[in-house]
């Protein structure tokens, strides 16, 4: 997969690896990290934005964000769990993603949630309780209105975005081996 | 810059047309496109395939409708799900701002599309639950729905005749009728003008006016003896009150209000051409057309087996049979570009033919001993005429067996125009094994490749079966992935020094070198054809070889093991010509 893809660095220290694996800038905005889970071998990059004090407001403990393995959060990418009115209050609500999901640079996500092997291109604002379903391509600048529920092997593009193609049978294998290889690529100088 | 994979569709697999004709691009697909029939042994495409709906589905509520009820609601949502007219987004179900007594939202409901803010108000549309919309909507007949039933009814007054006019026809009405196949068209023209009281536009309609004309009243006596048909009795007249005059003042009084923006784009009346309105204000929200799984198989006639079956339940395929899976994964990349050593000071930006031809001529015979220096280059930039480039072509092993590699050009003969002249200095050579991604690492922290031998072997190809198919492609992995579990030790120690080939794991990468040739004219695409032919090793032991084939190629092994050989045709496209 990718013979000529090159090695992806960053500079000794500007990223901390957790346990499982995880590497996080140090420079990402990671607020109510206590209520953020991620799976392991995931990639917050820097300028990322993840904000896991947006919680539930009742009483207890709430997770805010759950990510899966081999997610890669782009570079100025925000990912913000979506709230609306509920009986008379204002709520947020949990916001989850599987594994293998790439989220490209400059992205805005309020989605509910994001299945595995998906892959949003830069620059997409991804609106309020939107489902994007297992394996999906949103390419770069796409829109999707708030609710817009994504199908299984679908691609959308476009401002409103829609539906514009289908992905090949091949594609989880090509995803799932294109996020570990960025994974693996992914290194200190 | 790309590699496609040449299909041969139903034709026995040859080499395609070279890349200067035209015609020869639509066999290219790129390899994640691909499916494999092992029936056949043959690459096949989606543009050859037999495709089957397996199952239909809604794209927003995801639900899956049987196909009994696909036409019935005309390939579309019969539940709750419309598309906004100005948009194109799905629209949501809104309860009412007012507050019912419990503090509940409550009824009316009005779609909205939270992609515009559009609004069903805005049409008038308002419902009294929030589930079930198209029924409630069909209830509510609109004027898209009194088209619809004025449609189905003359369709029912025509269907009633053709059921009584199409007995079994006898002997000699059938030979007329095949004489003369206007009839057939002339007669449902005919039934159209009747139903319609007016004419009917068409060649047959025509030639058959002017027939009539010039034989007068014998060909009146013609006449073939059909049955009458019954006047149709519309339900709502087109004509009533002179409307389309008074209609035509109303669209430019509204043109006067709203402007050019009131218009309606043709593209969101299309799939409604029958309504009248032209304004924007009047396209309603349509139903969502429904999605499909689909079923492939392989299109050759005695094969027919499936390539494709997909799980209606989940994402799974129950069959995957795809080329990716067989076929070596072919990449171009890493260019460089060849700077001869007496050329490096000379910077005379738009060299003359002939001393691009002399500079060819110099590198041509500074090939050999001087050395030559090379720089890289990113494979985006334009390539420059009369230049010669280095590439290095990697290729990456699927089967979990080495495989060894032949790499040559189809379209040598020299009459053929190309773009370009390619020579492969090593065009015979091995790749390893597919392994799991653990194995590799090891390989790696031993900082050799000699890592086929050793007791992780057998116990990884079990095991390697059942991971990479990322879950999907499980249990239809071919039998050639499958060959580890039977085969022995891999390849012996040493042998994985080549020269010319730069391996890592399952890729080897060997060097192209291209010379643009200086006549092509700037924008031109630089591409070539290669002929890829692989030897694997089968486990179809059972089965006699193929004459000429599988008599394995100098190694020796234990006589149980087949080999065999496969051919394909890519297509590489360097980019365009400065
Ligand atoms: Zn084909
Ligand atoms: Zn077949
Ligand atoms: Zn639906
Ligand atoms: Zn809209």
């Amino acid at each position: 997969m990718g013979a000529f893809d090159p090695i992806a660095t960053y500079e000794k220290g500007t990223y901390i690896e957790t346990d499982t694996g995880n590497k996080v800038s140090r420079k990402a905005t990671i607020t109510g990290a206590t209520n953020i889970i991620l799976g392991g071998k995931s990639i917050i990059q820097t300028g990322s934005i993840l904000r896991g004090d947006l919680r539930r407001s009742t009483a207890g403990q709430h997770v805010v964000i759950t990510m899966g393995r081999y997610c890669l959060i782009g570079e100025g990418a925000i990912v913000r769990p979506p709230g609306k009115m509920y009986k008379g209050s204002f709520t947020f609500y949990p916001l989850r993603i599987s594994d293998f999901v790439q989220i490209g640079p400059n992205s805005i996500i309020e989605a509910a949630s994001i299945g595995s092997g998906v892959e949003i291109g830069k620059n997409c604002i991804i609106g309020k309780f939107v489902i994007i379903k297992d394996l999906a391509v949103i390419l770069p600048d796409t829109v999707l209105p708030e609710g817009t529920v994504v199908p299984s092997m679908s691609v959308w593009s476009g401002n409103p975005g829609k539906l514009v193609d289908t992905l090949p049978e091949t594609y989880q294998e090509a995803m799932e081996a294109k996020c570990k290889s960025y994974y693996q690529r992914f290194r200190a100088t | 810059m790309s590699v496609l994979y040449s299909c041969s569709h139903l034709d026995s697999p040859h080499s395609p047309l070279p890349p200067t004709y035209p015609s020869s691009s639509s066999s290219y697909h790129q390899l994640d496109k691909l499916y494999f029939c092992e029936e056949c042994d043959a690459v096949r495409c989606d543009q050859c395939v037999a495709v089957e709906i397996a199952s239909y589905f809604c794209p927003n509520c995801l639900f899956d409708v049987p196909s009994a009820n696909v036409r019935a609601d005309k390939n579309r949502c019969a539940r709750s799900c419309f598309s906004c007219p100005t948009c194109e987004s799905s629209l949501s179900i809104q309860a009412s701002d007012v507050p019912t007594e419990s503090g509940q939202p409550g009824p009316p409901y009005s779609l909205i599309c939270s992609g515009c803010r559009w609004s069903s108000k805005e049409v008038g549309w308002s419902f009294e639950k929030p589930t079930g919309i198209a029924l409630q909507l069909q209830k509510m007949n609109h004027q898209t729905e009194i088209v619809q039933s004025e449609f189905d009814s003359l369709k029912e007054h025509l269907e009633s005749y053709i059921s009584l006019s199409t007995p079994a026809p006898s002997a000699p009405s059938s030979i007329r009728s095949t004489r003369d196949p206007s009839r057939q068209i002339s007669h449902l023209t005919q039934m159209a003008q009747k139903a319609l009281h007016r004419d009917v536009g068409g060649m047959v309609a025509y030639s058959a006016r002017s027939k009539g004309r010039s034989t007068g009243k014998e060909g009146e006596k013609e006449k073939y003896g059909w049955d009458e048909l019954g006047v149709y009795e519309a339900k709502g007249s087109w004509r009533a009150g002179g409307e389309s005059v008074l209609d035509g003042v109303d669209i430019l009084r509204d043109l006067e209000d709203s402007g050019a923006g009131g218009m309606a784009e043709v593209g969101k009346r299309w799939g409604k051409s029958w309504d009248n309105s032209k304004m924007t204000k009047d396209v309603l929200p349509q139903r969502i057309p429904l999605q499909t799984k689909l079923t492939k198989r392989c299109p050759h006639p005695n094969c027919r087996h499936l390539l494709i079956q997909p799980d209606t339940k989940s994402i799974r395929m129950k069959i995957k049979m795809v080329a990716a899976n067989y076929l070596p994964l072919v990449e171009i990349g890493r260019r460089r570009r060849r700077i001869p050593s007496n050329d490096m000071n000379e910077a005379s930006e738009q060299p003359t033919t002939e001393e691009l031809e002399r500079r060819r001529r110099e590198r041509r015979r500074t090939r050999g001993g001087i050395p030559i220096k090379e720089e890289d280059e990113s494979m985006g930039l334009p390539l420059k005429r009369g230049e010669t480039y280095l590439f290095q072509l990697a290729l990456t092993n699927p089967l979990y067996d080495p495989i060894q590699i032949r790499l040559t050009q189809p379209h040598a003969a020299k009459d053929v125009n190309t773009w370009c002249n390619v020579s492969i200095p090593t065009q015979h050579f091995t790749i390893n094994a597919l392994k799991d991604a653990w194995a590799y690492d090891e390989e790696e922290e031993e900082g050799n490749d000699d890592f086929l031998i050793g007791g992780s072997e057998a116990g990884f190809s079990e095991e390697g079966t059942t991971t990479t198919g990322g879950g999907s492609g499980m249990g239809t992995l071919g039998k050639k992935s499958r060959l580890s579990i039977l085969g022995g030790q891999g390849t012996k120690k040493g042998r994985d020094r080549e020269t010319g080939v730069e391996k890592r794991s399952n890729t080897s990468k060997v060097i192209l070198l291209v010379e643009v040739l200086p006549d092509n004219n700037t924008g031109d695409r630089v591409r070539f054809d290669l002929e890829v032919r692989y030897t694997y090793k089968s486990d179809e032991m059972a089965t006699p070889t193929e004459p000429g084939e599988g008599s394995g190629n100098g190694e020796k092994r234990g006589k149980k093991e087949e080999y065999k050989n496969f051919t394909f045709w890519i297509r590489i496209d360097l980019g365009v010509v400065e």
